[in-house]
Parts: structure tokens; C-alpha cells; sequence
């Protein structure tokens, strides 16, 4: 037992400690930051000055409602846009170049272009040096929008606020009924998002702590530091220190995001905010089955992974072998639309009990559809037999490959490791 | 009573017989060396010794007791095949290698802190592995192997790799630790070193043992060795006297061979009766020369 803290002590010292850990580690919540928290400062940090906009408007439509239509403000109580409506004196060529001269010397910040005939073309032009602001874009246009359709619907005979009272939207309001008569606000999106996130996150994490399972036995195989270890330890106490060790390497990391996260979700609110709902909405619960799942499947994983490390000599080689592993990884992530949209049909339930796929699906389903108890702990059972199963496997194929460091062994070769005593 | 005991180990791989029916015992104080052409079988036996793999027959016995996981801890290996982890500290490996050997934290960190000083590698203590040269990489692996203070130690090759100073130094230890009373199994193609550290010697090829026992003895019956003297006055009695088997008699040299090494002193009592010896010299064939008629005569592929 001493053999394997000592284990994975150095494999936890080491990875911890390595600079692209650190990277990583560091990496992620500055993105998790750069995605949540600038958005936030750059609405704040909105500018304090109206922009001012020249209309030129040739159909005399528009010029006089707009100001009126579009009065939103800014924070310091000043309007968001001051328009300058300018009647076609010379020729319109003339008016059109004497602004976009105005424009280049930042004298107003844009002008817009409405033609005679626009009630007919429905079209107008923006000119300005910014135009990638798909806001002030839009806003510009909704306002054109309306005001055009209000005398469409004046000139027609209705009354423009009868109508809009008649088509308002219907709002759907989405109340998920959980076991135990559990009610919960939650929509489509909240409920995919906070899954694929997790999910992602699990797929990821596997692919990522196995690889580096294997390409550790490699290295270790490569540099001959095996032998030296394996005389003083059983081989089983050296996979298990390995496996146990990178474990808490991911725990670790695991950890500090969701430290970050908590951090992020205390000081600056919810986590990411998409209008007003809340698209990472998930509780207590979740987060300790993701913990479960992340180390069963972690286990699982890092068995396969490392018996694809004994077997092979080179990464090259043992990222070719490890495909199959990998593909399994990739199976829950092709069903997962079908999750969402139905996460009691029979093929994600026949699904969530192999224990492949359980790690993902089986936890995709506790966060979307509460499965019943029965059913869970068949799932989990069935997951650590396979488990213990593939940790003995491993173990046997180690003791007997793990000195073989001349070529990559095939299917046979590791079916006699197996037998052999 | 003997540190180690292997009686009758066998293994192949496959139709291939690596080790092929092979004892030997190890006594308190003293140094073995297993000597073999490249191929011999010499490295499969140390890993059986080992407990890294199994043999397919015989026992192996260590401190009296049958081979065990638990009694690793008092066996000092050095592999033939060298490693260390290259992006590891030096004193931090040494202390991880201690640990395995359950060797507490601070303590495994003295005694790899004077061993590094004593073989010139204390400012290298914090430099990672990587950073030495292959000579250095080879003695902190040395000190890995001794760092517990075991009783049995294991060196499969251990001069392989060194300058002629090092060599000296590890020479020196090899020595110095079978006369604190351990008991040290070593491999070598150097036959030199093998014939001034060893006590006994097994020499084996294609898995089998061709040559077994005391240095000296096997030096006798495997080699063949002559006389040498340098005298004054008659020996024209030489070639009459019972013990000798051929004489090459000059007028003030001869060179004469024995039917039977024991009767060496014999032939000195004759001798001194009638002439005046100036130089006496037996030339024996050395350790290299039996290695290369017996593995020669077989060569391996």
C-alpha cells in the first residue's frame, strides 16, 4: 500500500507540476472568464455619446417619425441616436458624397438613405465607418421597418395599434415534471445546454486523463524505468499508483474549475446568460453524479488506455490502436440530439446500461429525465463489473507485456498474456 | 546459510529454451558473477531472481524463504537495461526509489545526498535526470540499487557505459560492500574485472550452465597453465620427476606443464634440492581465454 501512495505521489508531483498542466488548467478558466465576464463589460462599457446620424430621406416618409419611433436612451439619460434630417437640396449625388465626406472627418457617425420609392423596393442604405454593429444595424432597420408598415397599414384603413394588440405573441412557458412531482421551470435550451456542456466535458476529460494514462506507460517503457520500478513493486501496484494518481491529477483539475466557476457565478452572476435565461441551470446533484461518472468512466477508460500502452511501443503506434476506444467515446456524443429529444426511447435506455457508454448516457439521463432507481443501480453495477473486470485484465496483460519492448504486440500475443499465469 | 538459492530454473518463450535447467547458491560475503556472450540466458535469470518473471520450473529461495514480493525490499537491482525518469530531479528519483523500498522520506534523502557526494554528483543533485551525461545517469542508477542497504545486490552489467576511473570506483564499492557482509550477483562481459572481484563464477551459454564454481579452481581445471623458471645449474632431472607432464629445458630457463595443479608445491620441494631458482612463474590461461574457447566454440546468433 506504501508502494502505491508512493506511486501516486510522484505521478501526481509530476503531472501537477508540469507546464502543460499548468497551461491547461490556467487556460480554461481564462476562457470561461473571456466568455462570460468581458460580454458583460463591454455592454457596460457601452459609449456615453449619442451617435449622430444624418437621414436623407428622398420619400419624405420616414425623416419626421423617426426620431419619435426610435427614442431609446442611453445609461446617462441622453438619447442613444440624434438624427439629422436633411431635405434633398441639389442633386442627390451631391447631398450623398457632401455626407460621406462628413462621415470621413467623423463630424457624424453615419447617415442613413432612404429612396423615393422605398414603400415599393423596401430598401434603404447605412453608410457609416462602422458598420459591423449589428446592433445599431438592426435597431436602424426595425424602426424604418416599422414606421414603413404602420402607414402601409394607415393607408390600408387599420388602425397600426389595433393591429399589433391582435397579432402579440403567445409566450410557452415549459414546467419539467420530475419523479416525486418535482416542478421545475426549465426550457429546451437550458436543459440541452447544461447536458452538452457536462457530456463535453466527460467526453473530453476520458480522451484527454487515458491518452495520457497510455502515453505514460510508453514513456516509461521507452526509457526503461520500468524495469527498476517493477523491482521493487507488483505490476499490479504500479498500474494501480498510474491510474490512481492521473486520477486525481483530473480531480484536481476538475476542482479548480469549478472553483472558478463558482467564483464567476457568485461575483458576476449566472454563468453565461443568453436573454435573460439562464442556459447552465443545474443543481448540487448533477455536479456529484458528474464526479461519480467522471471517475467510473475514468477508470474504465484508463484500463483500456493502458492496455493499448503495454501493447504497443511508439504513440504513433498507440494512437492508431487506441481508436477503437476513442470511437466508443464518440458513440454517446452521435445519440445525443436523440437524448435530448427523447431520453426514455429504448435505444438511449438499451444504451445507458453498457457500460461503454453508461458514463456518459446514463449520467445525460439523470439530468434529463430522472431514470428510476431500479434502473440506475443495474447501470452502475453492470459499469464496475466491467470495471474490476478490465482492471484485471490490464493488470495481467502488464505483468506479462510490460517488458516486451521490441515491437508492438498483436491480438494473439495479448490473448496468451492473458492466459499465461 | 546462503542468501540465495536457485535450484533448477527453467524458461522459454516459445519453442526458444532462454534458461534451461540452471542452480547456483550465493553465500553471505561474497561476489558471483555470471558471465555469457550476449544472448546466454544471463539477463532472463536475473529477472526470475527477481520475481519479475516466472520461471516455468525450479524454485529460487531468498533468505532461506521462498522468493516473495515482500523480500524485494532487501535486494538491490540494477537492470541491464538503464532507466531513469529523464524529467525527474536527481535527488527526487533517488528519494522516490528509496521510497519504494519503504525507506521513510528524510531518510532516503541523507543517504542519497552522501552517496551523491561520495561518487562527485552532489552539484548535480538538482539538475534533472535529462541533464547528465550517460557515465553520470549510470551512477545515480548505481546509488538507486544501494540506496536501502540490501543484502542481496543484483548489478547486471554495471561497468557497461563507465570511463576507467569509474570503473574504479564502482570496483571499489562492489568490494567494500562484500566485505561489510552482503552478498553481490553481478553480470559482465568484462572478464578482467569479473576475474579480480569475484569469488565464484557461472559461465553459461545458449541457457545452460558450461562453467561453474570457485574462481580459481574453475581458472585451473578449464585453463591450461605452465611454469616458467629461471635457475642455475642442472635440470636435466626435470623431465624424470613424476609430477611433470612435458619440460622445455634451456640452459638457464625451462618451461614445464604438471598432470595435476596440486602438485605445484611438490615440484618446488624438487626443485630446491638441486638448482638455484631465480624466477618462478606460473602462466595460467585467464578468464577471457576460457570465455572466448567456450563460448566460441558455439557462437550464437
Amino acid at each position: 500500500m506504501n508502494k502505491i501512495i508512493t506511486i501516486i505521489k510522484r505521478e501526481y508531483k509530476e503531472t501537477v507540476l508540469k507546464k502543460g498542466f499548468i497551461i491547461l488548467t490556467l487556460l480554461i478558466p481564462v476562457l470561461m472568464i473571456g466568455f462570460t465576464i468581458v460580454p458583460a463589460l463591454l455592454v457596460q462599457m457601452e459609449t456615453d455619446t449619442p451617435s449622430t446620424i444624418s437621414v436623407v430621406d428622398d420619400s419624405g416618409l420616414i425623416g419626421a417619425a423617426l426620431q419619435s419611433t426610435l427614442n431609446d436612451t442611453l445609461k446617462n439619460g441622453q438619447p442613444k441616436f440624434i438624427f439629422n434630417v436633411i431635405h434633398p437640396g441639389g442633386k442627390p449625388e451631391d447631398v450623398l458624397s457632401s455626407q460621406k465626406a462628413l462621415i470621413e472627418k467623423e463630424v457624424i457617425d453615419g447617415f442613413l438613405y432612404i429612396p423615393v420609392n422605398v414603400a415599393d423596393s423596401n430598401r434603404i442604405e447605412y453608410y457609416a465607418r462602422n458598420v459591423s454593429d449589428f446592433q445599431t444595424n438592426r435597431t436602424l432597420k426595425n424602426a424604418v421597418e416599422k414606421i414603413i408598415i404602420d402607414q402601409r397599414l394607415k393607408s390600408s384603413g387599420f388602425d397600426p395599434a389595433i393591429v399589433q394588440e391582435l397579432t402579440h405573441d403567445i409566450k410557452l412557458r415549459t414546467i419539467k415534471i420530475q419523479k416525486g412531482g418535482k416542478e421545475t421551470d426549465a426550457d429546451f435550451s437550458s436543459e440541452y445546454f447544461s447536458t452538452f456542456i457536462f457530456v463535453l466535458i466527460l467526453y473530453m476529460t476520458l480522451i484527454m486523463y487515458g491518452n495520457s494514462i497510455m502515453r505514460s506507460i510508453i514513456q516509461e517503457k521507452t526509457n526503461k524505468v520500468v524495469e527498476v520500478i517493477l523491482s521493487s513493486v507488483k505490476p499490479i501496484q504500479l498500474m494501480a499508483g498510474k491510474i490512481l494518481g492521473q486520477g486525481l491529477v483530473g480531480l484536481t483539475q476538475y476542482f479548480i474549475w469549478v472553483l472558478v466557476g463558482l467564483v464567476l457565478t457568485l461575483s458576476g452572476g449566472s454563468l453565461i446568460q443568453i436573454e435573460g435565461n439562464n442556459l447552465l441551470n443545474f443543481s448540487a446533484g448533477t455536479l456529484i453524479w458528474f464526479i461519480i461518472y467522471y471517475v467510473l468512466g475514468y477508470f474504465l477508460y484508463s484500463a483500456m488506455y493502458s492496455i493499448v500502452g503495454v501493447a504497443t511501443t511508439t504513440d504513433q503506434e498507440a494512437q492508431q490502436a487506441s481508436m477503437p476506444i476513442t470511437l466508443l467515446l464518440v458513440v454517446p456524443l452521435l445519440v445525443l440530439t436523440t437524448l435530448v429529444k427523447n431520453p426514455d426511447s429504448s435505444l438511449i435506455i438499451g444504451l445507458s446500461y453498457v457500460p461503454f457508454f453508461s458514463p456518459i448516457i446514463m449520467f445525460a439521463r439523470i439530468n434529463m429525465s430522472s431514470p428510476a432507481p431500479m434502473e440506475l443501480i443495474l447501470s452502475l453495477l453492470i459499469l464496475v463489473g466491467t470495471i474490476i473486470f478490465m482492471i484485471w485484465l490490464a493488470a495481467k496483460v502488464y505483468r506479462m507485456g510490460i517488458l516486451m519492448t521490441g515491437k508492438r504486440a498483436n491480438l494473439p500475443e495479448i490473448m496468451r498474456w492473458i492466459r499465461a499465469r | 546459510m546462503s542468501i540465495l538459492d536457485v535450484s533448477h530454473i527453467s524458461k522459454s518463450y516459445g519453442d526458444h529454451k532462454a534458461v534451461d535447467d540452471i542452480s547456483f547458491s550465493l553465500e553471505k560475503g561474497s561476489v558471483y558473477g555470471i558471465l555469457g556472450p550476449n544472448g546466454a540466458g544471463k539477463t532472463t535469470t536475473i529477472r526470475m531472481v527477481m520475481n519479475i518473471i516466472i520461471p516455468d520450473s525450479g524454485d529460487i529461495n531468498l533468505f532461506g524463504q521462498k522468493l516473495s514480493e515482500d523480500l524485494k525490499n532487501r535486494i538491490g537491482y540494477l537492470p541491464e537495461e538503464r532507466g531513469l525518469y529523464p524529467k525527474m530531479k536527481v535527488i527526487d528519483m533517488l528519494v522516490f526509489l528509496g521510497e519504494l523500498h519503504l525507506m521513510k522520506n528524510s531518510e532516503a534523502f541523507n543517504k542519497a545526498t552522501s552517496w551523491l557526494g561520495r561518487l562527485g554528483l552532489k552539484e548535480h543533485a538538482n539538475k534533472k535526470v535529462e541533464e547528465l551525461s550517460k557515465g553520470m545517469q549510470q551512477k545515480v542508477q548505481i546509488i538507486g540499487s544501494l540506496l536501502h542497504d540490501p543484502d542481496l545486490i543484483i548489478l547486471d552489467e554495471p561497468f557497461s557505459g563507465l570511463d576507467p576511473v569509474n570503473t574504479n570506483l564502482i570496483k571499489d564499492i562492489i568490494l567494500e560492500m562484500k566485505a561489510s557482509g552482503k552478498a553481490i550477483m553481478l553480470s559482465t562481459h568484462m572478464m578482467e574485472a569479473a576475474e579480480k572481484l569475484c569469488d565464484q563464477i557461472m559461465m553459461i551459454n545458449h541457457g545452460h550452465i558450461v562453467l561453474e564454481g570457485a574462481l580459481q579452481p574453475v581458472l585451473e581445471a578449464h585453463g591450461t597453465s605452465s611454469i616458467q623458471v629461471e635457475y642455475t645449474g642442472n635440470a636435466g632431472f626435470v623431465r624424470e620427476l613424476p609430477m611433470v607432464e612435458t619440460a622445455d629445458i634451456y640452459s638457464n630457463y625451462f618451461e614445464v606443464r604438471l598432470k595435476d595443479h596440486q602438485n605445484r608445491n611438490m615440484f618446488i620441494e624438487e626443485l630446491i634440492k638441486k638448482i638455484d631458482i631465480h624466477s618462478f612463474k606460473t602462466m595460467q590461461s585467464s578468464l577471457n581465454e576460457i570465455f572466448i574457447r567456450l563460448a566460441g566454440e558455439t557462437p550464437n546468433e
